[in-house]
């Protein structure tokens, strides 16, 4: 009875967070600290260091809430196109399916680098004039960032879809239900068992690859911090430490940030998993 | 309550279905048998166009519904299927795959398509199991919650495919004697079947298949007592042996 009270308790509370994830994320914070600690120890400088934060604090968070901006914009633009190419790879519309190749094709095997620069470019010179500024640019550029993306999402969910008996389809159909409630209510909970963890990754992947903006002068936090150490450091401005510090506090921002979307997908994984259809153990 | 009139189906070079015709009047319990590559799972699946027809009409209460003015979903809601696999939604406890049908389809609210849900549970005797998942039960209460799941539509009828052949022995006599409940009730049913004391105990009427036309059709005791055909007589004697 003790396994039936868990599903109850589990089903009608689903989106709490549990106590055990609160502990770990705790330990999480705790553990980068000391770290950090020891490492400026053994560096021999200090990580909060007076002078730098007082000129790039406000670079330093101006730089985040870009790169958040740009995530935000770029994060939904490719799992929704990660999802349809992945639905009309699978659908019976077969005279889709080309398209969609073509699409993934293409977008695997372009740097994203090369994309961005392009779409950055050339993309405002589709627009009427009254239209044409730096800020577009970006923003398409961002975009293309979610296509390139996106595109690598298309076989994570095409995969989890082709995971998915026939006979549930069949089973859905012989209900009367509709392809659309057929596909939330009963294929796309299945496919996501496994195309969550893969997805996962590709968010962490596609965080990071925000700091491409950097190329197209983005304002994003890589490229601030990048053009903050050319004007401080090299100069001589700055001290030659300051370098280390800054990009020691970058890679702890896009840390925090890909920890975090991971584990929120973690918990996701949780609500989709069937007990007794657990993996094998060995 | 069903009635098929010439039925045709291809698959590429393959004359599945040659011309099938057959009615099956409310409350009757239909069998279907005949080798396997006969037609019998196509046959069925036309009735409620999970497999579209080539040719010839399907009516379900007088109604034609394979045409395009009508949505195959109406027509499979008016006739419940219970599939050899059992195809049970794995990730629904079996509670809620009782209840997804009238909720997702016919708009019943939640708490009143369950309390309805743990009635037909208790019909087929799994009320204790409503909150399992499909993995921890056996193949034979899996397929006990698919007939449930069946019936929580309301259907006029259900089509069984093979319902106990993917079923260890000792399972096909609880899912049996469902169906035979079922029948008692006056269910209108169509079951294709190699249980062969369930067609001489249950059906009312049996259809031998082969090579996708319907080779003979009679009473239980006619078809496998005094078969007239010689193709009937050849498959009844290997299967009753």
């Amino acid at each position: 009875m003790a396994t039936t009270e868990a599903t109850v308790s589990r089903r009608t509370d689903p989106v709490s967070i549990p106590r055990g994830h609160l502990v770990r994320l705790a330990e999480m914070v705790g553990g980068g600290s000391i770290f950090l600690v020891i490492l400026q120890s053994v560096l021999g400088f200090d990580l909060f260091d007076r002078d730098l934060w007082s000129s790039y604090g406000s670079i330093f968070v101006a730089g985040i809430t870009r790169t958040l901006t740009y995530i935000a914009l770029v994060l939904p633009l490719s799992v929704s196109v990660g999802f349809a190419l992945g639905w009309v790879r699978v659908s019976r519309f077969r005279s889709l399916a080309w398209p969609a190749t073509v699409y993934i094709e293409f977008f695997r095997g372009v740097p994203p680098l090369v994309i961005v620069i392009f779409v950055s470019i050339l993309g405002p010179t589709l627009f009427p004039e009254r239209f044409q500024s730096v800020e577009l640019g970006l923003i398409l550029g961002a975009l293309a960032i979610g296509l390139h993306s996106g595109a690598f999402q298309g076989e994570i969910f095409r995969a989890g879809f082709q995971s998915v008996p026939r006979g549930q389809l069949e089973a859905a159909l012989a209900i009367g239900m509709q392809p659309v409630p057929t596909m939330r209510y009963v294929v796309l909970p299945q496919a996501l068992r496994l195309s969550l963890p893969p997805l996962s990754n590709e968010f962490a992947v596609l965080i990071k690859d925000t700091s491409l903006m950097a190329i197209i002068a983005g304002g994003d936090l890589f490229h601030l911090s990048q053009r903050f150490m050319d004007q401080s450091v090299l100069t001589g401005a700055g001290e030659l430490h300051w370098l280390f510090i800054i990009w020691t506090a970058v890679a702890v921002v896009y840390f925090a940030m890909t920890f975090t979307v991971t584990r929120l997908m973690r918990l996701l994984e949780r609500r989709v998993h069937a007990r007794s259809l657990e993996g094998i153990s060995i | 309550m069903i009635r098929v009139e010439g039925i045709h189906k291809h698959f590429g070079p393959l004359h599945v279905l040659r011309g099938i015709t057959f009615e099956v009047p409310r409350g009757e319990a239909l069998v279907i048998i005949g080798p396997s590559g006969s037609g019998k799972s196509t046959l069925l699946r036309c009735i409620n166009l999970l497999v579209e027809p080539d040719e010839g009409k399907v009516f379900i209460d007088g109604v034609q519904v394979n045409r395009q003015d009508i949505r195959p979903e109406w027509a499979r809601q008016q006739v419940g299927m219970v599939f050899q696999s059992f195809n049970l939604f794995t990730h629904l406890t079996v509670l809620e795959n009782v209840a997804l049908g009238p909720i997702r389809v016919k708009g019943v609210a939640r708490e009143v398509a369950e309390e309805k849900a743990k009635q037909l549970l208790a019909r087929v005797g799994l009320a204790a199991k409503a909150l399992s998942y499909p993995a921890e039960l056996s193949g034979g209460q899996q397929q006990r919650v698919a007939i449930a799941r069946a019936l929580a539509m309301d259907p006029k009828a259900i089509l069984f495919d093979e319902p106990t052949s993917a079923l260890d022995p000792e399972y096909i006599r609880e899912v049996l004697d469902v169906m035979a409940a079922l029948a008692q009730d006056g269910m209108t049913m169509v079951v294709v079947t190699h249980e062969m004391g369930f067609a001489s105990n249950v059906a009312e009427r049996i259809l031998f298949m082969d090579a996708g036309v319907i080779v003979e059709e009679g009473r239980p005791e006619e078809i496998f007592g005094n078969p007239k055909h010689e193709r009937t007589r050849a498959f009844v004697s290997k299967i009753l042996r």
